[in-house]
């Protein structure tokens, strides 16, 4: 089973090199490309069924035994990110396939888009600190690269806000390797678990500080999201889809596992429950003050964000299932509701809501395909957003933290409101025909643009139904993380000499 | 860490942040690499310090903690790699704009600025106070659109 | 009872996929739905009234206590006797009430069954989890009906404010049921009316849920919603607006008042809040001309009546209540049958406009009359007994203001009755003054008999019930029997004798007959009057204006989309939380040594004077180089450090960083003309200060720790034995920790698609769709002279250069150097072939193909990483062989140098790809053979 870990990355990034080579065929890149995806979702699988059943899989990178080497190992929690992240970069890149303009012309994509992957994948299964910091650069790399494609000028300057602000982080998140280096004298997670204990308590929490500041910047956490309703709309949508869908989770991923590995109950609860309920209304609010469809949804990341980290903050098995099943949740729908908002913009013309309208009478598709992710967002049975929602804010009484059920309440209001916005603007009425840039009888979207996306749609029902189970598997996956004891014997008790 | 060496390290991060501050990308860029020179910094000097640690030119015992090494050494490379990507990224505002003011995001002005109300909603809230106590002319036509039936139509 | 939800949702599912080709005819696909309900809960009826209910369970999350709990008991007879009977109806009249085709005439018929649907399991739900997403799916499906015919403003307003103000109260009765649901260890609503929790949280929770209920049965001050959404076809408002949906909130109340009901706040405020509605809107039908929103703002009302009974709690209330339910539902919903019909043929519903009634429409003025005697509670008519049912409920409640509570229901039902007359006179035509003000030359058909049918069968069961209410005793008594155990046998009478309420009824009759008699001098004055301090529909509109206001400003302030401001709140943010968690926990351990060797000081010294200066200097040029020199003199560092690989990769590095930003900077006017008020400064300062600062802190705090490093000593220990090479650090590189490597080539693989990318992008700025840009300064050639001399002295100096590079790569297991000092060292070599020759002379190298010189490099990575798995090892396991060719004795071949080569490449092909982007001359776009290929879109089509 543990051969398996490093596949997940070996494969994209084989894959990557290949459709280097390949260069001008364009073919062969997609099948490359599709083919390596559709194997690493294959290996999520297996990986999930190997980690369900012993708890923990781990292997040390060149056998070196840990922590000298570089350790690989999922747990319930990678391993569900990992297949969920899997899916969703396989749909949007055939939805990339099918659309025109973001993939087919652009050689780079596919590599690039395949070194994202591995880059996603490393940071999910990696069992050392650097190793993260390695895995989070490549993916931050491709999307460098991704959110410019093309170089159109407000593409170059919102790019621009998105590298700086990353490239802050990287170097803060090296800072914190080298205080964290100093303080404890490893890098490995497993053995940081052990040690982080010894530091005194202002270093330790010093530490949980920045390192939640570092991967906040990434996940959006309030006050440090500005800058990602700024630069995500402005990419092609497949590009922004999977950013939506994956890149902020990634960051919430790797704050979930240091806080709960490294320094469990070292924050103080209301502080990151204060993060929490900024992210969640500053994020509402922005979205219903935006008059474009990708920029709303923009915004909606960033107050799914803060329900995440809500769950988080409990610190109860309940609330950090629930996160999970919520972040998977997010995944799903997220990117499927920016596909669907590429499709507006590829029937409509335009992701305004001033310039759009009666959609829902011209495109029943492209509505069907929003309206129901978008219910899910409203969590509205039988979608996975009502199981979700309702899981947490069950969490939230459970921990008895009234103050912020009742934020938690409003947010959802709030949302409701901003997904209504959009359905009033973008489905209903009619184009203001003043604003109206694009004549009528647009293109409908191509065949690979709309099996992607009904594939999620179809997902967040099935999540929804299959709920209990779901939730069982993320309430194991929780239990694990509240007691990483199995994970750090499995880590620093395999292949030792 | 000696106390120089952290001096160093916060020096070259204060004046990162306040090149960081400034609106010129040129300076931005500048400013980064400063930050990552401190990060260098403060890594390098995380572990014991000694002799260059290849096997048998000293001491095992003297030799400086060759871990930290390795990982500012990757760290290194990949800054180059990144800063390589935000010099091009640079040269493209660069040749679009002729300036490299960085400027500010149009859709936040537009919302900070016009104050983006949604007329949409609250305009036909008017109506249906119309339609609450309609006491107006009545209406020929009844709101569910559907047409009279007249009885020479039938 | 589950298999019944499915198929509502099916049959619904199925009306929107083929909705449109089926137009009317759907409606004969949607009526199953409820015959097949109306059947099954016959079929069901006989085990209900004895006393058992049908119960069924599915699991969903049981591991939280949600699952699809279903019961039917008495009380949800009653519901599902509603949603049922009356949904039959209504679809009956909607196939007259519709053309056989038109825009939207599907969907909405489909949408029609999904509520049914969601209202069945609204009623049937015992779980209140899933009650709360019945609730919703109600909520959406209304919304959508509203909204249907969207392209109305009218109509799209009306579908917001009914979902907004409806989930308003959704979401706050959400919260409620889960803290109930904590507090009493359970969701399933039975058990927990059974065993009430109790406390302040429950009490909070209950007036959430009150909130829910409220909203949902539109009840001041949240009724605005309701007229509004009367821009619904009838038959929609018949069925969701009057007789089902709105009776939600009803049903809850019903169903928490007996467990809840002593909790200090329910019952008053239950009964105040109801009361106040019914007369308020009595009083506001009675002043509308449109018929519709007159029969809506009595279905306020009358909803406001019930909830007031049902909020007593006591066991007649119960009574009252079911009996008010079924008489409402049945002379509401054929009273919006009158109005739909008399909006059909006429096509206005405005009591001035409607004609006298004539022989053609004797059914439809039958049902009106019917419909009219009952809502005003007249003998011989279900109404009637529900009135006097629930007048003595209240009579009897034992409370502080029984006799107020009395008195304004009274007159309450003063007003019902007077704008049931205002309703039926209006309707048959008796309002319009003498003739109507409608056109004369077209005569209004009359409406065909299977049109007024659906009315004339509501119609009868109204009075048949009414005349002998016996036929209901035993349904009533089951039903609120199973809403307060201590229910009695009912036996429901025309005839009680001359109670009290009896009394009260008379006066109600009679005094309204005079209020309506008297219009002509009441109306003038209930136009005036202003019922409630704002209009329901004006604070909704003004929290709206209020939301959107207060949302652009949070959006304004936090983003301002500037990017200084960004970066200022973020650096704030990464040094302002830790450092205060650093100094409100201990972490001082010790003060450290000042310096680590004299030798630190001149360095830091130089690094910091450079610094500075690249911070102070105003030419773009100047600022590069100091970084430079920064870079240069933290190689000096690693040097002092005891960090000779470190060095010579600094150096690298630091000489291509130079030498791209000189290719870049050469584009740009040389220097930055910035000119900054004092506060922008001094804020800038006091930020860097705080970074400065806090870095400086961590670092003393963790840096005086000083823990033991086994990790690395092992590696020290195991480098030449295990690893086979003396240079530890490149050991670690490409053995101990090669995976770290592996993703760090990837980086620099991706970095360079980027920058050529992008540069490309920026090269093709002539071919048009661009063109609206400025056109940017053509960069100027670097000029060159084409000695030979140089040539050739260039081009020995680089073989010279690649030979080293070569032998960095090949000692750097043992030595100094390595795959990247070897593949930085090459890249200078190719600045030198640039130098000489400009970009074809790097072009020349790699035959213009670098990224196979990149992609090849990785390629090797990987293959090296993975090729281990295929024989059963650990993913990058290292594996040597000894080879003995001729002449050169032994050599170690190590997979591990392999690996290094592939690193080189990526080096050596990233440099390449870098002259490419930024070097001079671009290739013309359609240039297919050398290049690199294009990474920019193609010209459209």
């Amino acid at each position: 089973m543990s051969a398996l870990l490093p596949l997940p990355v070996l494969l994209p990034l084989g894959g990557a090199a290949l459709s280097i080579v390949v260069g001008r065929w364009r073919a062969a890149q997609r099948m490359v490309a599709l083919a390596v995806l559709t194997s690493v979702a294959g290996v999520a699988v297996a990986l999930l069924v190997a980690v369900d059943r012993d708890d923990v899989v781990a292997t040390q990178a060149g056998d070196w035994y840990a922590p000298l080497g570089i350790t690989l190992v999922a747990d319930r929690f990678s391993a569900i990110m990992l297949l969920t992240a899997a899916c969703a970069l396989l749909a949007v890149d055939v939805y990339a396939i099918g659309q025109p303009g973001a993939e087919r012309n652009h050689v780079g994509f596919q590599s690039v888009y395949l070194i994202l992957s591995a880059g996603v994948a490393a940071a999910f299964l990696t069992g050392d600190l650097f190793n993260l910091f390695v895995a989070i650069e490549m993916m931050l790399t491709a999307s460098y690269v991704l959110i410019t494609l093309g170089g159109r000028l407000d593409q170059v300057r919102s790019g621009m806000t998105y590298v700086v602000i990353s490239l802050i982080a990287s170097v803060l998140f090296l800072a914190a390797l080298a205080f964290t280096y100093a303080a404890t004298g490893t890098i490995n997670l497993a053995d940081l678990a052990v040690r982080m204990g010894e530091l005194p308590s202002g270093v330790r929490s010093a530490l949980a500080g920045l390192l939640l500041v570092v991967f906040g910047i990434k996940a959006g956490l309030f006050p440090l999201f500005f800058w990602l309703p700024d630069s995500y709309p402005t990419a092609p949508a497949p590009v922004t889809a999977i950013f939506a869908g994956l890149l902020t989770k990634v960051g919430v991923y790797a704050i979930i596992r240091t806080q709960t590995l490294l320094f469990p109950g070292v924050l103080p609860t209301w502080l990151l429950l204060a993060f929490a309920a900024a992210t969640m209304l500053v994020g509402v609010l922005g979205a219903i003050a935006q008059d474009d469809v990708k920029r709303i949804l923009s915004f909606l990341i960033i107050s799914s964000i803060g329900f995440m980290v809500m769950g988080l903050a409990l610190f109860t098995v309940a609330g950090i299932a629930a996160a999970i099943v919520y972040m998977v949740h997010q995944v799903v729908i997220k990117t499927t509701l920016f596909l669907a908002g590429g499709m507006i913009e590829h029937t409509g013309g335009s992701s305004r809501l001033s310039r759009l309208g009666d959609m829902a009478r011209t495109a029943p598709l492209i509505a069907v395909v929003f309206f129901v992710p978008a219910m899910s967002l409203a969590g509205i049975p039988p979608m996975s957003g009502f199981a979700a929602k309702f899981a947490l804010l069950d969490s939230v009484a459970a921990s008895r933290e009234w103050w912020i059920l009742g934020v938690a309440i409003a947010v959802s209001l709030l949302t409701l409101f901003s997904i209504a916005k959009i359905w009033l603007g973008v489905f209903w009425g009619q184009p203001d025909p003043a604003e109206t840039t694009v004549a009528p009888g647009r293109p409908r979207p191509p065949a690979l643009m709309v099996m992607p996306t009904a594939l999620l749609v179809a997902a967040t029902i099935v999540l929804g139904l299959a709920a209990g189970p779901l939730y069982d598997y993320c309430a194991r996956a929780a239990g694990d993380l509240i007691d990483p004891a199995a994970y750090v014997t499995q880590v620093l008790g395999s292949g030792a000499p | 860490m000696s106390v120089v060496m952290a001096g160093t390290a916060a020096a070259l991060f204060a004046i990162g942040t306040y090149l960081l501050l400034q609106r010129k990308l040129s300076r931005v860029i500048v400013g980064l690499g400063l930050l990552g020179h401190g990060a260098n910094v403060l890594f390098v000097n995380s572990g014991r310090r000694g002799l260059p640690p290849i096997i048998g030119q000293g001491d095992p015992s003297d030799f400086a903690d060759p871990l930290p090494q390795s990982l500012v050494l990757t760290a290194i490379v990949i800054g180059f790699g990144t800063t390589a990507l935000l010099l091009a990224l640079a040269y493209r505002s660069w040749l679009l704009t002729n300036d490299d003011e960085v400027e500010d995001d149009i859709e936040d002005r537009l919302v900070a600025g016009r104050g983006y109300s949604d007329l949409e909603v609250s305009d036909v809230a008017l109506l249906v106070d119309e339609a609450e106590e309609s006491d107006d002319i009545p209406r020929r036509r009844s709101t569910t659109g559907e047409p009279a039936v007249t009885g020479r139509e039938r | 009872m589950i298999l019944l939800l499915a198929l509502h949702a099916v049959l619904g599912l199925a009306g929107l996929a083929f909705g449109a080709r089926l137009g009317r005819r759907g409606l004969l696909l949607g009526i199953i739905g409820p015959i097949a309900t109306a059947l099954w809960l016959i079929a069901q009826l006989p085990g209900v009234l004895d006393g058992d209910p049908v119960v069924d369970s599915v699991e969903w999350l049981p591991a939280l206590g949600m699952n699809l709990d279903v019961r039917l008991d008495g009380f949800s007879a009653l519901m599902v006797s509603l949603v049922a009977g009356i949904g039959v109806a209504v679809y009956a009249y909607a196939l007259s009430y519709f053309p056989a085709q038109r825009e939207g005439l599907g969907r909405l018929v489909a949408l029609l069954t999904l509520f049914a649907g969601s209202m069945l399991g609204l009623v049937v739900a015992d779980n209140l989890i899933v009650l709360y997403g019945f609730w919703e799916l109600t909520t959406i499906t209304s919304f959508l009906l509203i909204g249907n015919n969207h392209r109305d403003g009218r109509a799209r307003a009306a579908a917001l404010q009914a979902l907004l103000v409806t989930s308003l109260g959704a979401l706050a009765m959400l919260a409620g049921f889960v803290v109930i649901g904590h507090a009493a260890g359970t969701y399933r609503l039975s058990a927990i009316v059974d065993d009430p929790p109790s406390g302040t949280a429950v009490e909070v929770a209950l007036a959430l849920v009150l909130l829910g209920a409220f909203t949902k049965s539109a009840q001041y001050p949240f009724h605005g919603w309701l007229p509004a959404a009367m821009v619904a076809p009838t038959p929609v408002s018949a069925y969701l607006h009057s007789a089902t949906m709105v009776k939600a909130g009803v049903y809850l109340i019903a169903r928490l008042s007996p467990a809840f009901d002593d909790v200090s706040f329910w019952r008053p405020t239950i009964v105040f809040v109801g009361l106040y509605t019914m007369v308020a809107a009595g009083l506001r039908a009675l002043r509308q001309t449109d018929l519709k929103l007159l029969l809506a703002m009595g279905t306020v009302s009358q909803l406001g009546f019930m909830i007031a009974v049902f909020g007593v709690g006591s066991a007649e209330s119960a009574v009252a209540g079911c009996v008010a339910l079924l008489a409402h539902g049945l002379y509401k919903a054929a009273a919006f049958m009158v109005v739909g019909i008399l909006d059909h043929q006429y096509g206005t519903r405005d009591t001035r406009l409607i004609p006298r009634s004539t022989s053609g429409w004797r059914l439809t003025s039958i049902v009106t009359v019917v419909a009219a005697t009952s809502m005003a509670g007249f003998p011989l008519a279900l109404g009637f007994i529900a009135k006097e049912e629930e007048l003595e409920a209240l009579i009897h409640e034992s409370g502080p203001a029984t006799g107020l509570a009395v008195a304004v229901a009274v007159l309450g039902s003063i007003v019902t009755v007077a704008y049931s007359l205002r309703f039926a006179s209006g309707a048959l035509g008796f309002l319009s003054g003498h003739g109507s003000a409608l056109t004369a030359d077209v005569s209004y058909g009359s409406p065909t008999t299977w049109f007024v049918m659906p009315g004339i069968a509501l119609s009868a069961a109204t009075l048949i019930t009414g005349m002998v209410p016996g036929v209901l005793d035993e349904f009533i008594t089951e039903a609120a029997d199973a809403l307060d155990e201590t229910v009695a046998d009912v036996h429901l009478a025309v005839w009680h004798g001359v109670t009290t309420s009896l009394v009260l009824s008379l006066v109600a009759l009679l005094a309204g007959a005079a209020l309506f008699a008297a219009r002509g001098r009441v109306d003038p004055v209930l136009q005036r009057i202003q019922l409630s301090p704002v209009s329901s529909s004006g604070a909704y509109r003004g929290t709206l204006r209020g939301l959107n206001a207060f949302a652009n400003r949070v959006a304004g302030v936090a983003q301002s989309g500037s990017l200084p401001v960004y970066l200022g709140v973020v650096l704030l943010t990464a040094a302002a939380v830790p450092g205060t968690l650093l100094v409100t926990g201990d972490w001082w351990s010790g003060t450290p040594d000042l310096v680590g060797t004299p030798l630190h000081i001149p360095i830091a010294a130089v690094i910091l004077g450079a610094a500075v200066a690249a911070a102070a200097v105003r030419r773009r040029f100047t600022a590069a180089l100091f970084l430079g020199v920064v870079g240069y003199s933290m190689a000096g560092l690693f040097v002092i450090e005891g960090a000779p690989d470190l060095a010579l990769t600094q150096v690298g590095i630091e000489s291509l960083t130079t030498v791209l930003f000189v290719l870049v900077l050469r584009r740009l006017p040389d220097r930055f003309e910035s000119r900054v008020p004092l506060w922008r400064r001094s804020i800038r300062v006091t930020i860097a200060g705080v970074v400065g600062v806090t870095v400086f802190v961590l670092a003393l705090a963790t840096g005086a720790l000083d823990p033991p490093t086994p990790t690395s000593d092992a590696m020290v220990a195991m480098s030449v034995p295990e690893g086979g090479g003396k240079n530890v650090v490149n050991v670690i590189l490409v053995d101990f920790r090669g995976y770290d490597t592996l993703g760090e080539i990837t980086v620099l693989t991706a970095a360079a698609i980027g920058m050529v990318a992008l540069a490309r992008a920026g090269r093709r700025k002539a071919t048009g769709d661009e063109a609206h840009e400025d056109p940017s300064p053509v960069p100027p050639p670097v000029r060159v002279s084409r000695l030979v001399p140089l040539e050739v002295s260039m081009r020995l100096l680089f073989n010279v250069v690649m030979v080293g590079s070569l032998y960095l790569l090949f000692v750097g297991h043992n030595l100094p150097g390595g795959g990247f000092a070897g593949g930085i060292v090459a890249g200078a070599a190719i600045a030198l072939r640039y130098i000489s020759g400009g970009i074809d002379e790097v072009r020349r190298l790699s035959r213009g193909q670098p990224w196979l010189v990149v992609g090849g490099g990785l390629a090797i990575a990987v293959l090296v990483a993975a090729a281990p798995l295929v024989f059963g090892h650990a993913v990058m396991e290292s594996a040597t062989w000894a080879l003995h060719p001729p002449l050169l004795g032994t050599v170690k071949l190590s997979t591990v140098l392999v690996f290094d080569a592939g690193v080189y490449l990526v080096v050596v092909g990233l440099v390449m790809m870098m002259f490419e982007s930024f070097g001079d001359d671009p290739p013309p776009v359609d240039d297919d053979r050398g290049g690199i290929p294009e990474l920019i879109q193609e010209p459209v089509a």
